[in-house]
């Protein structure tokens, strides 16, 4: 299915110029605005200590901890997350060739999720810190797992068989996860962990979260940028992409494993953060066109002002309280994608 | 200066040895020995569910053969790494419709992929030789709108020119006129016609008979899985073995250059069944789905 919408196409370096701008700005702003207000020079003062060599003049220790350990692995976090989601979801709208499949359309991003609700219930997360995000992980490409094992017969997997496996995978890990939560209500702090988690968000996170998501992200981009070309040519049917010399076989299973692995460790560090996945790849190909070369480091960049930017205003809309990150961007992300749908209703066109 | 005529093209043989392909208990195609005749444009015929598109997609190495082997140059196609083949052998499968948004100049593109470096991508003597390409078919006007607005006839061309950008020898069209309308048609034709001048080898399915006698070089007409007849338009449509296989009263209208039918549904007592009808190759189950 497709949604061919008549939208002009803006320029790839004027685009990503544009994304980097925002990027920058959001992150400044999320540096200097929060609960304790700063001086945007003091904000500074942190940074060039921290980050440029040499002699720097002395810094409030206060501000330094707030800065440098409480705002700034925050936002990095934001940004890697919305950026490993929004190219994991470029990838499967590739792969499955359908602009609404989202990251974790193969059951990925509930295994993960089951993964760390069982860490979490199971009191696992308390005793090591590293339990929950590993677990996860493990989640998701357990589920990556089980869902190609179903779908492949002869060494063939056809993308609607392991669409339905992924389906199905979903639901019953779904109620995993129900009977894993319901299972831990008594136990008052762990149902509250879970609760808080299956919102997603950045809250709380540091330096650490930030190293735990960063192996997944470079894995999960090289072997991303690897098969981009590759994808451009199953959009046109795997018939079409073999005759023209493309391994599909192989390049289902990169882009399978890497969206699985960039969708698992963004999960593991920040719980489920929805939309990101769907709309910002969808969007980013209105915009520039279907060239994976071009649409993944676009989306990218977009999945990383868009969760940076979200999370903002997750902190500021209610200050001093906190909305959840994943209720931010579902806000913004769902009415817009319905705008979009309502807006070129005329021009959508149903196909393959 | 055409695509072609920078180097003189010599188009490799190839050849179908005892091809034979089984799906679900079925075999769509059975013990056919077929050769592509070097810089020849052969029109393959036949019913539906004869087996056409599978010959092409065995011929371009898309699907494997459950028995026998695709020759090309005389070397076996399996063998090859795939991105070679493609250089080698182009193929258009039936009715491709595109669903994204790509421009022509850069569906037309996804044709160097056998050219590219997984690192650099397209370089700009990619660039050059795309531009060839799109003149070539006639398509440069087009090369910024999207490949989703194109009209048959145009969307036709920007495939052949994606056939061209990957600098193939033979190339494989499965049906490209069937959603023409008769200018188009032999306009694709036409265009089919010179690439073979220039060298290549080009093999059409077709269902329209007149034009294969008319463009092609050779016909191959496919019948139940199995290769009924192969040669020369003249020698192989004659009325009775259109009749045959296609079931269809076929009578040669006089004065035309090329064998030139008229067509007429068959008397109640020929329909097959009643009449000597050479029936499908022996070892057929039973008739193909009809999927061409």
């Amino acid at each position: 299915m497709t949604i061919a919408l008549g939208v002009r196409r803006v320029g790839f370096w004027w685009y990503m110029t544009a994304g980097a701008a925002l990027l920058v700005t959001f992150a400044a702003v999320g540096l200097y605005r929060g609960s304790v207000p700063l001086d945007p020079a003091d904000v500074m003062a942190v940074l060039a200590r921290r980050l440029l060599p040499g002699e720097h003049g002395p810094v409030d220790p206060r501000v330094d901890t707030i800065v440098w350990s409480l705002r700034a692995p925050r936002v990095v976090l934001a940004a890697m997350v919305g950026g490993c989601l929004a190219l994991a979801g470029a990838q499967m709208q590739g792969l499955f060739r359908n602009p609404l499949a989202s990251p974790g359309i193969v059951g990925t991003s509930t295994g993960a999720a089951v993964g760390a609700v069982f860490a979490l219930t199971f009191g696992l997360a308390g005793a090591f810190l590293l339990a929950a995000p590993l677990l996860a992980v493990g989640g998701a490409l357990l589920s990556l797992l089980i869902v190609t094992r179903i779908a492949t017969r002869d060494g063939y997997t056809p993308v609607t068989t392991l669409l339905l496996a992924g389906v199905a995978l979903n639901a019953l890990l779904g109620a995993v996860n129900s009977w894993l939560i319901a299972r831990s209500w008594e136990q008052y702090e762990a149902a509250r962990q879970i609760a808080y988690w299956m919102m997603g968000g950045v809250t709380d996170r540091d330096w650490r979260h930030v190293g735990m998501l960063l192996p997944g992200l470079v894995v999960g981009c090289v072997v991303a940028a690897w098969f981009a070309r590759d994808l451009d040519l199953l959009l046109e049917g795997e018939e079409v992409a073999a005759s023209l010399g493309v391994d599909i076989e192989r390049t289902k299973r990169a882009v399978l494993w890497s969206a699985a692995i960039l969708t698992g460790s963004a999960v593991a560090v920040s719980g489920v953060v929805g939309f990101v996945g769907l709309v910002v790849p969808h969007l980013v190909r209105l915009l520039l066109g279907p060239v994976h070369r071009r649409l993944l480091p676009a989306a990218f960049l977009t999945g990383a002002w868009f969760v940076v930017g979200a999370d903002l205003l997750a902190r500021t809309l209610a200050a001093p309280r906190e909305v959840h990150l994943g209720v931010v961007t579902a806000f913004v992300g769902a009415p817009f994608f319905l705008y979009l749908l309502m807006r070129h209703e005329k021009e959508v066109a149903v196909s393959r | 200066m055409t695509a072609a005529s920078g180097s003189a093209l010599r188009a490799p043989r190839l050849e179908l040895v005892g091809g034979g392909v089984e799906r679900r208990g079925r075999w769509l195609l059975r013990r056919v020995d077929l050769v592509i005749e070097p810089s020849m444009l052969t029109s393959v015929v036949g019913p539906n569910g004869a087996g056409k598109s599978t010959l092409l997609r065995l011929l371009s190495g898309t699907w494997r053969l459950t028995e026998g082997q695709v020759l090309l140059g005389g070397f076996d196609l399996a063998a090859l790494p795939r991105r070679q083949a493609a250089r080698r052998v182009a193929y258009v499968p039936q009715s491709v419709r595109p669903a994204f948004e790509f421009t022509v100049r850069e569906f037309v593109t996804l044709g160097r992929y056998p050219h590219e470096s997984r690192l650099f991508g397209t370089r700009s003597a990619d660039r050059g030789w795309i531009d060839r390409c799109l003149d070539d078919t006639d398509v440069l006007a087009l090369a910024d709108r999207r490949v989703t607005t194109l009209s048959g006839g145009e969307l036709q061309r920007v495939l052949m020119a994606r056939c061209l950008a990957t600098e193939a020898e033979v190339l494989l069209l499965d049906e490209p006129t069937s959603n023409l309308d008769l200018a188009h048609g032999l306009d694709l034709l036409g265009l089919a016609r010179r690439l073979v001048d220039e060298g290549r080898s080009v093999v059409l399915v077709l269902h329209d008979l007149n034009a294969a006698a008319r463009f092609a070089d050779r016909v191959a007409v496919l019948d139940g899985g199995g290769l009924v007849a192969e040669g020369p338009p003249s020698e192989v449509l004659a009325p009775e073995l259109v009749r045959h296989v296609f079931r269809v009263e076929a009578v040669a209208l006089p004065g035309a250059a090329s064998t030139v039918f008229d067509f007429e549904p068959l008397a109640r007592s020929d329909l097959p069944g009643s009449a000597g009808r050479t029936g499908p190759a022996p070892g057929m189950r039973r008739r193909a789905p009809a999927s061409g």
